[in-house]
């Protein structure tokens, strides 16, 4: 085979190509990453290694809409895996009783964005949170990294919960201004 | 109650894109976004936007080894025990043997949705196919397997909408030389395309390979007339 480790690009690709030793290769190079976002976001060893397997059987099936140079491989996974716990907890909670207050949103279409995103523009979103107000932009990475709900924010931060989406939907905005600027 | 007073324009979808983004809407909300995404394309780049800034933050999980018996469960979901080898495409020997001989494989980068429905209008399907390719994350794959042996190119289903009157041409550039027509690709099919011997001249490494969006039957000029919305070169692996 060639010299050193094929990388997880490469590996994704073979994936697609229904090459079992290199979906192996694969898992063993990426499941402890994904191991630990199903657990930071489901809280729950059990689940998490129960999702972890149904993360992987989506690796495997959707592995040919991987695109080279897009994401990067890695965050292609991560996003999988991220995804697949968010499903598991939005479909464990009933819908929200206050939806209407949510649902206000122009139904007009932006102005499309060009989101060619050069990877060391990447860092800036470490800036543009360092610039909002602490609390706020740990509300923005609780929902990120913990998978936490308008609910638990308001909770976490004892604040109520039309507080919290007005907080949290303010500070996106400036969180979006700053990452266009 | 919660609302934002006087928006600009676009600027609810944005906060709503990216509540999206975060997880943060409940279970018909997301499903309702993600098929308004799914069918306009200023929305799939927003989100395009959030998901490579936020991807950011992925340094901060951590890293946790999973219990040894994972790897196995998840095999046995994928293949049964035992394995079958169910012919050439599966086996793993034969797939070390033909590296070791020089295969090729491309990735083809597809731009455009998954989930997109047919539409009616051409015309407005080959913009959202060329604006989804500029933008990343949501675009679908292909990957084209080159047999030496055969000198046969085999591509994975090339998912997606098929557009009304128009095929997908498949094409192979050579360094500096003219694109050279490989014919038409059929959508949601795994194909094989054997290569004729013009394009067998020469093809390998570096090759390559583009997808565009032509006339029914195919471009009528013998070059590329509708936009790219695939490529990628040939590597070996």
């Amino acid at each position: 085979m060639s010299s050193g480790p094929p990388d997880i690009a490469r590996l994704i690709a073979r994936v697609a190509l229904r090459d079992r030793r290199a979906f192996r290769d694969l898992y063993e190079r990426t499941s402890a990453k994904l191991f630990g976002v199903t657990l930071r976001i489901l809280r729950d060893r059990a689940e998490a290694e129960e999702a972890l397997q149904e993360v992987y059987v989506k690796v495997w099936q959707r592995a040919d809409r991987y695109v080279a140079g897009g994401y990067s491989p890695i965050s292609w996974l991560v996003a999988v895996a991220r995804n697949h716990c968010l499903d598991l907890l939005r479909a464990r909670k009933p819908a929200a009783a206050d939806l209407e207050a949510a649902g206000e949103v122009a139904d007009s279409g932006p102005t499309p964005e060009q989101a060619s995103i050069d990877r060391s523009e990447r860092d800036r979103i470490e800036a543009c949170l360092a610039a909002l107000e602490a609390d706020k932009a740990d509300c923005v990475r609780g929902a990120y990294l913990d998978g936490f709900s308008y609910d638990e924010l308001a909770t976490r931060h004892g604040v109520p919960l039309n507080t919290m989406r007005t907080w949290l939907r303010r500070s996106l905005i400036k969180l979006r201004e700053c990452l266009s600027a | 109650m919660s609302r934002e007073g006087e928006s600009e324009a676009g600027e609810g979808d944005r906060v709503l894109v990216a509540e999206y983004a975060l997880g943060l809407l409940d279970a018909g909300e997301h499903a309702a976004l993600a098929r308004r995404i799914a069918a306009e394309p200023a929305l799939a780049a927003e989100l395009g936007l959030w998901q490579a800034r936020l991807a950011s933050l992925d340094a901060e999980f951590a890293e946790v080894l999973p219990p040894g018996r994972t790897l196995p469960a998840i095999e046995r979901r994928l293949f049964g025990a035992p394995a079958p080898r169910s012919g050439w495409w599966d086996s793993l020997p034969l797939w070390r043997g033909l590296a070791g001989a020089g295969l090729v494989v491309a990735m083809l980068a597809v731009g455009f949705n998954l989930l997109q429905p047919p539409r009616p209008d051409p015309q407005l399907l080959a913009r959202q196919l060329v604006a989804a390719l500029s933008e990343q994350g949501s675009d679908v794959s292909v990957v084209a397997l080159f047999d030496p042996a055969t000198g046969s190119l085999r591509l994975t289903a090339l998912s997606g909408p098929s557009v009304p009157d128009r095929d997908f041409e498949l094409w192979a550039i050579k360094g500096s030389a003219a694109p050279v027509s490989m014919g038409i690709i059929p959508a949601m099919t795994r194909s094989d395309i054997r290569l004729s011997p013009d394009v067998l001249d020469g093809f390998g490494e570096g090759t390559v390979l583009a997808i565009s969006l032509e006339p029914r039957g195919g471009s009528p000029s013998g070059s590329p007339t509708g936009p790219i919305v695939a490529k990628g070169a040939a590597t070996p692996i």
